[in-house]
């Protein structure tokens, strides 16, 4: 029941882990960390759910393949694509018209993909935050089961910066930071050559300098935008690039992360 | 400022004018219910602090009748939220600003 005043309560009984993708900045690669990072897990014998909460800018639907627009009224959801369920607003709405909404409508539409969503039996529902520290975020933090959030960086000090305001906010809220990814964080050329193109080892140092697990280092590569283009991410379409072995490694070290929290609870309550 | 990890293990009332805080660190917190809305942290609360008192103000309906707490709510895994009779609700108490809010003895000497 939801006492007078209390933000929805958002129970998720089958969901064994609910984790946020998160960044500060916008353009880091979150979109494509989530979606790979889900398809590992999934590679990794998980069931796994990824839910799309950038109502601003969806890319889950281009990402997994999804490229219609569905009549809720007729449509059960989550989809499921690569062995994933989904939900994204890119399956409600087309891709050219803008969600020019304010945090009320956010807020809304987010509680209902976690409420009235099946989502059934999952080990992780992987969860694709906009970037920034606003009213997805908040509404994240207030209504749902988090067990940990994730923040994606690029190597230089600009994305850094907002990195590190991310993973304050997640502090803020005690939702417990699993780790951060250097995304974009070498690029390997012809004959091996490796070009650390927006400088490198950033997220290892903010990791170190914040106090949480670095979880490791994702390689720029042509390859991922073109399978994330086409609808068929690189975890699942070439599994054996070196791309994916390290999401697959990233995943690995996720799971172990998930596997080290504590069950916090929730916090008591009082009937007045 | 107090430990983050701390959290609230129980929470009661003391009669009606109080509430009472068990914290995982054993420290026992009690406020007054008078006290917190006082402290309400939210945006519109803040500002009112800071205006003068307006000596000739005229008391709304809902101010009339002895203001208690209606709902005490968790907001997340870091603030309560506490309804008031008169409708207001939008303050969240954050589990650091609850703890740094604390009266009892100890905290009080502490402060002083």
């Amino acid at each position: 029941m939801n006492l007078p005043g209390a933000p929805p309560k958002v129970s998720l009984p089958g969901v064994k882990n609910v984790i946020a993708v998160a960044s500060g900045k916008g353009g880091v690669g979150k979109s494509t960390v989530a979606t790979n990072l889900a398809l590992a897990l999934s590679m990794l014998g998980r069931r796994v759910g990824l839910l799309d909460a950038d109502i601003y800018g969806p890319s889950i639907p281009i990402m997994m393949g999804v490229d219609q627009t569905f009549d809720p009224n007729l449509t059960q959801f989550p989809l499921e694509r690569h062995g994933i369920k989904l939900m994204s607003i890119g399956f409600l709405v087309k891709p050219e018209t803008a969600m020019i909404w304010r945090g009320p409508m956010v807020h809304k539409y987010i509680t209902v993909f976690l409420t009235q969503v099946s989502w059934d039996q999952l080990d992780y529902l992987v969860i694709d935050l906009p970037p920034g520290t606003g009213d997805a975020q908040l509404t994240l933090t207030q209504t749902a089961p988090l067990s940990g959030a994730i923040i994606v960086t690029t190597p230089q000090d600009v994305s850094l910066i907002d990195a590190r305001k991310g993973l304050e906010m997640f502090r803020q809220v005690r939702v417990p930071i699993l780790g951060i990814v250097e995304n974009m964080s070498y690029f390997i050329g012809d004959g091996g050559k490796r070009y650390e193109i927006f400088r490198h080892g950033g997220g290892k140092k903010l990791a170190q300098e914040t106090g949480v697990p670095f979880l490791g280092e994702i390689p720029i590569d042509p390859a991922i935008a073109e399978c994330g283009d086409t609808g068929d991410p690189i975890v699942h379409k070439l599994p054996d690039n070196p791309v994916s072995k390290t999401y697959l490694t990233l995943a690995s070290a996720v799971s172990a992360e998930v596997a080290k929290l504590g069950t916090p609870g929730e916090l008591p309550t009082l009937q007045l | 400022m107090p430990d983050p990890v701390f959290r609230p293990v129980t929470l009661h009332k003391d009669g009606e004018e109080r509430l009472v805080i068990i914290w995982s660190d054993g420290h026992r917190s009690q406020y007054a219910w008078t006290h917190l809305r006082k402290e309400c942290p939210c945006a519109g609360c803040r500002e009112e602090r800071l205006q003068p008192v307006d000596p000739f103000r005229i008391l709304k309906p809902t101010e009339l009748a002895p203001l208690k707490p209606v709902a005490l709510t968790p907001v997340g895994h870091y603030a309560y939220k506490i309804v008031w009779s008169d409708g207001h609700d939008s303050g969240l108490f954050t589990l650091e600003h609850l703890r740094a809010l604390c009266q009892c003895d100890d905290c009080g000497q502490a402060k002083k």
